[in-house]
């Protein structure tokens, strides 16, 4: 799920970056830092979308360094258990399907796969009801459900499943 | 619990027993509530902004009403049951297995989480398939379960596993500086030669090398494909093997998720069946070298190396010029994957036929390449002379061992019966009764030959020269 959240982070500045441009210089390396990382309490953040406030900046002593409190917004992606979700499909193979849902990537084993569903391997494998209504294969849309959730210092990796009601493929991928 | 009190089933026995289920469900609830604590690293203790406040709201809210949901419509579903002879303990153990109690059996988990159930794994047993997912580890009874599977799927489909080697096996590469003067033609002429070689020739910047594909790799990768299901198992690194299969397998048909390296093996300087998913009967393995194969001979099916550098000549100890020096290649029609392409094709054929019956799950592919590889010198009867080390047992050596796995019969004496006398050197006794007698006399490679080949060689191939005291 998105969150449009207040973020706080201190940030150090080297002295030769001071000077007229010394609000975008900080600016931009908060977000050269802080976009593409995650953590466990907020997500992924994803993108940060204004300064709130800079506070007053505190020389360190012993270094140049000056140190800037930062207050900002940005958008933060962070999955939980029991959440729903709709992802593409990725990759598909004998042990079940990976997929995307923005910056998170879910597995979803085949013992989460509805029991009427086998792997077919060949040129495109995918997962096929016995009479070949259902098809999932790669970028294939799913909307499937989060149990299990693990975060580290770069990516969010989550388990998934399909096999309760309403969920499942929702369209096949564009020809 | 008005569920309870308005089910047609309402008798003085269960309104006892509704009380007994409230009872239950609320110990269980007040235990569950107390566990439902986020495993993913959520630190709730920090009174931080009034924002980050939200957030935690929003995951309890998720967690509990999901249970109680669950739960309520388990019960509806037990209570309203109408045949009400079943016991009392019964419908409660029915009901204690409904409600979310950790049941699971771990088969394997990604990263420490289970695959099946979501929860933290703590003991990370089991065989890595870092191939699949790099953090990806299954316990035996999975693998065990996914290979049974796979297999049924498989032979429905009449198909069988191969795995293939990389390096001088279906391709050859040479980093840029092992080039020799001859070699550099090829660092200017890459493209003009791409016609000439067939778009075999590849130069790979980032790993500052060259890459040079077998003759006739595409037409066996495409022919192989419909009988076999492929995996690659090379000695390389990850990288390395990566880039090969885009070579290999551009549009990802052959190799998806199956390219296993270095980096997977369990053993050292091994390499294992127990990282491919499928059954050790029914996986035939194409290999240059034999002794990473140490557990799974019997599978193997040796190959000739292919050298088209000169630094792989060089590496074996070979001092003549290599194909890329002489500027010409192995033959298409006829090279080793052209060979090795019938022989699979012949022993898928004797797999999966009919006339055996309809067990094929019983078939072991092993005894059928067993059985192949005695077609090769049967009827063949040979005595050695000058092969083995004077105090050698003979039965024990390399060459006996091929030749009887051939299906040639060994004996270490000469008698009539005897159909060809192998030898190094012509002016051994053995040698001149062979003349004299108008056997065979043959070089030790013939048998070599054979091997690879698999087929008889013309005898006159292999001279034995006379060697000078």
């Amino acid at each position: 799920m998105f969150f449009h959240i207040v973020l706080e982070r201190n940030m150090q500045l080297h002295p030769r970056h001071f000077g007229r441009d010394l609000r975008d210089k900080l600016v931009a390396k908060l977000m050269k830092d802080v976009e593409g990382t995650c953590s466990g309490r907020h997500g992924f953040v994803v993108a940060i979308t204004g300064i709130e406030h800079v506070g007053k900046g505190l020389i360190r002593d012993g270094t140049g360094f000056v140190t800037f409190p930062v207050k900002y917004q940005c958008v933060v992606f962070r999955p939980f258990k029991g959440e729903i979700l709709e992802a593409v499909v990725t990759m598909v193979n004998k042990m079940g399907f990976f997929a995307e849902a923005g910056p998170v990537q879910i597995f979803v084993s085949n013992h989460l796969i509805p029991d009427d569903m086998e792997f077919q391997s060949g040129d495109m494998p995918n997962y096929t009801t016995s009479d070949g209504s259902v098809k999932i294969q790669k970028d294939s849309e799913v909307r499937l459900k989060i149990i299990g959730t693990r975060v580290d210092a770069t990516e969010i990796f989550c388990i998934g499943t399909i096999k309760d009601d309403f969920l499942g493929v929702i369209s096949d991928p564009e020809l | 619990m008005s569920l309870v009190a308005d089910s047609p089933v309402n008798s003085s026995s269960s309104e006892d027993f509704a009380t007994l289920l409230d009872a239950e469900l609320d110990s269980i609830s007040d235990a569950s509530a107390g566990l439902e604590d986020d495993d993913d690293n959520f630190d709730s203790a920090r009174p931080e902004d009034d924002d980050a406040n939200e957030i935690r709201p929003l995951d309890e809210f998720f967690g509990s009403q999901c249970r109680k949901k669950r739960r309520k419509v388990e019960i509806l579903n037990c209570v309203i049951d109408p045949q009400g002879s079943t016991a009392h303990d019964e419908k409660l153990q029915i009901i204690g297995a409904s409600v979310e109690k950790d049941t699971c059996t771990h088969p394997g988990d990604i990263g420490g989480l289970c695959i099946r159930c979501g929860q933290k794994v703590d003991d990370r047993s089991g065989v890595a398939f870092g191939y699949i997912h790099k953090d990806l580890r299954l316990g035996n009874h999975e693998v065990a379960r996914i290979r049974k599977r796979d297999f049924k799927n498989l032979l429905s489909q009449k198909k069988l596993y191969l795995v293939l080697d990389l390096d001088h096996t279906l391709l050859n590469s040479t980093r840029f500086l092992d080039l020799t003067l001859e070699e550099e033609y090829l660092r200017s002429q890459t493209h003009t030669l791409q016609e000439a070689l067939k778009g075999s020739l590849f130069r790979l910047d980032y790993l500052h090398m060259f890459t040079k594909l077998r003759p006739f790799v595409r037409t066996f990768l495409k022919e192989a494909s419909n009988s076999f299901e492929m995996y690659i198992y090379t000695m390389g690194e990850r990288a390395y093997a990566m880039e090969m299969a885009k070579l290999l397998d551009p549009e990802n048909i052959y190799f998806n998720s199956k390219v296993i390296a270095q980096g997977d093996c369990t053993q050292r300087h091994q390499k294992g069946l127990d990282v491919v998913l499928g059954h050790e009967s029914a996986v035939l393995i194409l290999d240059d070298t034999e002794p990473v194969w140490v557990k799974h001979k019997d599978n193997l099916i040796l190959m000739e190396r292919y050298h088209f550098f000169a630094s792989s000549c060089q590496q074996f100890g070979f001092n003549c010029k290599s194909l890329s020096e002489l500027k010409s290649d192995e033959s298409e029609a006829d090279g080793a994957l052209a060979t090795v392409l019938e022989v699979l094709k012949q022993i898928h054929r004797m797999f999966f036929d009919q006339k055996l019956g309809d067990n094929v799950v019983e078939r072991d592919v092993r005894q059928v390449l067993k059985t192949v590889r005695k077609e090769v010198l049967k009827g063949c009867k040979l005595v050695f002379s000058r092969v083995f080390p004077t105090k050698f047992q003979a039965e024990n050596h390399q060459l006996w061992k091929m030749a009887e796995q051939l299906g040639a019969l060994c004996t270490v004496e000469v008698d009539p019966s005897v159909t060809h006398v192998v030898s190094t050197d012509a002016g051994t006794k053995k040698s001149r009764w062979a003349e004299q007698e108008k056997m065979f006399l043959v070089h030790p490679r013939w048998i070599e030959a054979a091997n690879y080949l698999w087929q008889k060689q013309p005898e006159e191939n292999f001279p034995v020269k006379q060697t000078k005291n």
